[in-house]
């Protein structure tokens, strides 16, 4: 007998609003569906309709709280390219830096997750005890762990001086003597080699036919990776390789195995590549034109479109930019994170297997999907759905009663 | 292939292409090429299957973006090409227009199973209807979300009750 398990769109397993309705035939999930229409926050819409380019930066932070560099990278990467804004060479090699401390911390914050997800939680605390030392970094260099507020048109807003080149160096060393504990507690344990070996897979052909992105596509086995194939920024200076988990186990089986093997060498690649870059790193300006108001007008005469990609710590993300001259917003924003192909292949991952592996595999390709602004009530079989406005309307109520 | 014989290879099937660069780089410097290849909208599938055909891997699907022209409105389908070696990939994006009174097209997603995400998200953002798309649900906006309002068109289908929130917020707060 067939029945159908529905996870989400809020779950315990899965945090973040997402619907996934399972067919199982006992405990065998023999279909997945994916409703992924719970939250859309129309940011795309706001920077064609409200925002000006620069405002647009900052709010194409907001896209992603964990990959708030990524996101206004690849907008300012089309914009630039467009409008034949150049950067000084300093400020190419501090993105790259920024990249790459933004690539550890997510890695981490997954692996912690993963921890997680099986039960493991004292590995999560670890974990996240050392991701700390990253954050502290970018708190240090940025002034602000999240949205960084760090890119502009033409270059970055803040340098990276040498009193916080002696303390990333320290970083990187603590981070090299952790990776080899993290390693052993990740890829040796029996219970999360039970848990995750074999579990979710995703074939080579599969990962290739369905556009999968990042690490979930790595780990079957498919040597993609911007920074190694289109490379930006200071990128082309470092040679990037595309990691696959042979590197490191001698076979690539595309399991959620291979997925933390794939996070654990790329976390470690990073280390190497924020070492290079601070060595080599050139001297001079950080930011091409300093007056803002400059730089909106420049865009403002611009015309035309760009293509920006960026290999984010989920995967590849594009944004697609086209300007009009004389148009005061972006004409057209496409923003394509890798969470949204990603999504594609939990249902090959998740075919055959048991309800217990759907939160290690789901949470396997790292899924982003963003914060909600809509809450769907639901009272007996009627559903209503509260806008934004009446959201906020009832938050400023509840404070008022509280107050009295 | 490299995007100049790919380039080369829209050509010859008749298609008006041309590549845009950008540098990249401090002390390395890399060309990150884009293939821009006009095609009408009859033949979007044809396009689709020269890429299948000739390239020596299978074409990695990015995005379908989407703009309004005016009259018309213009889809972008967005592709990668050459993955795997150092500096080689290039983007390749298809540009279609469609007129507003006849906003149809062939889905691709038969024969690239990954658009099919993208053409459910440009059907409920810009209105335009895929023949033998499989499903038609909507993908972001929720289902009780009006029909004949399209968010990213930026003419009368544009969504009109919107932003209070931000007004209020301009005024000084209510």
């Amino acid at each position: 007998m067939k029945y159908e398990v529905p996870i989400g769109p809020i779950h315990p397993a899965l945090k973040e609003p997402i619907m996934l309705r399972f067919t199982l035939e006992g405990e065998r999930i023999v279909d997945v569906d994916v409703i992924a229409s719970q939250n859309h926050r129309g940011i795309e819409w706001i920077g064609m309709n409200r925002n000006n380019p620069v405002q647009s930066i900052y709010l194409a932070e907001r896209i992603c709280g964990i990959c708030n560099f990524c996101h206004p990278s690849c907008l300012v990467m089309a914009v630039e390219e467009i409008a034949g804004i150049e950067s000084p060479e300093r400020a190419e090699y501090i993105r790259v830096i920024q990249g790459e401390l933004e690539r550890i911390h997510s890695h981490l914050l997954w692996a912690g997750v993963a921890a997680h997800e099986l039960g493991f939680d004292s590995l999560l605390h670890y974990v996240w005890v050392v991701r700390e030392k990253v954050m502290d970094i970018l708190e240090l260099v940025n002034g602000n762990r999240v949205t960084k507020a760090i890119i502009m048109y033409g270059g970055v807003r803040r340098d990276i001086k040498e009193e916080h080149i002696s303390k990333i160096k320290e970083m990187l060393e603590y981070y090299k003597q952790a990776f080899s504990k993290l390693a052993k507690l990740f890829l040796e344990d029996k219970t999360i080699k039970m848990r995750t070996r074999e579990i979710g897979i995703l074939p080579y052909e599969e990962a290739i036919k369905l556009a999968t992105v990042g690490p979930t596509t790595r780990a079957s086995g498919v040597k993609k990776d911007v920074r190694q194939d289109m490379p930006y920024f200071a990128y082309p200076d470092f040679e990037v390789k595309a990691i696959t988990p042979d590197m490191l186990t001698g076979e690539t089986i595309g399991d959620t195995y291979d997925r933390i093997v794939v996070r654990l060498l790329e976390v470690k690649q990073s280390i190497e590549i924020i070492e290079q870059a601070l060595e080599n790193m050139p001297k001079g300006d950080i930011l091409a034109e300093p007056k803002i108001i400059k730089v909106i007008n420049q865009i403002k005469k611009s015309e035309g479109e760009a293509v920006g990609r960026y290999e984010a710590p989920r995967g590849e993300d594009i944004h697609y930019v086209k300007l009009r001259e004389g148009f005061e917003y972006l004409y057209a924003w496409k923003v394509r994170a890798p969470t949204y192909i990603n999504i594609l292949s939990w249902r090959p991952m998740l075919l055959d297997m048991q309800i217990a592996d759907i939160p290690i595999v789901a949470a396997s390709i790292d899924p982003c999907i963003s914060c909600t602004n809509r809450v769907i009530v639901v009272k007996g079989t009627e559903e209503k759905i509260l806008t934004a406005e009446e959201l906020h309307k009832l938050s400023v109520q509840k404070t008022r009663r509280l107050r009295r | 292939m490299n995007a100049e014989e790919a380039m080369q290879m829209f050509k010859e099937a008749g298609y008006e292409a041309w590549i845009s660069e950008r540098e990249a780089g401090v002390k390395n410097k890399a060309k990150k090429k884009s293939l821009w290849v006009k095609v009408d909208k009859e033949k979007i599938r044809e396009a689709v299957e020269i890429m299948i055909e000739n390239a020596e891997e299978y074409p990695h699907f990015s995005i379908i973006s989407a703009s309004d022209e005016g009259d018309n409105v213009e889809l972008n389908y967005h592709f990668t090409f050459g993955y795997g070696k150092l500096l080689e990939e290039f983007v390749i994006s298809l540009k279609v227009s469609l007129p507003k009174n006849a906003l149809r097209i062939k889905s691709i997603t038969p024969i690239i199973p990954a658009a099919i995400l993208s053409e459910r998200e440009i059907r409920e953002m810009v209105g335009v209807e895929f023949d033998e798309l499989p499903d038609k649900r909507h993908m972001f906006l929720t289902k009780d979300f009006p029909d004949g309002v399209y968010p990213w068109r930026r003419d009368e289908t544009a969504p009109k009750e919107t932003n209070k929130l931000y007004e209020t917020w301009k005024e000084g707060g209510k």
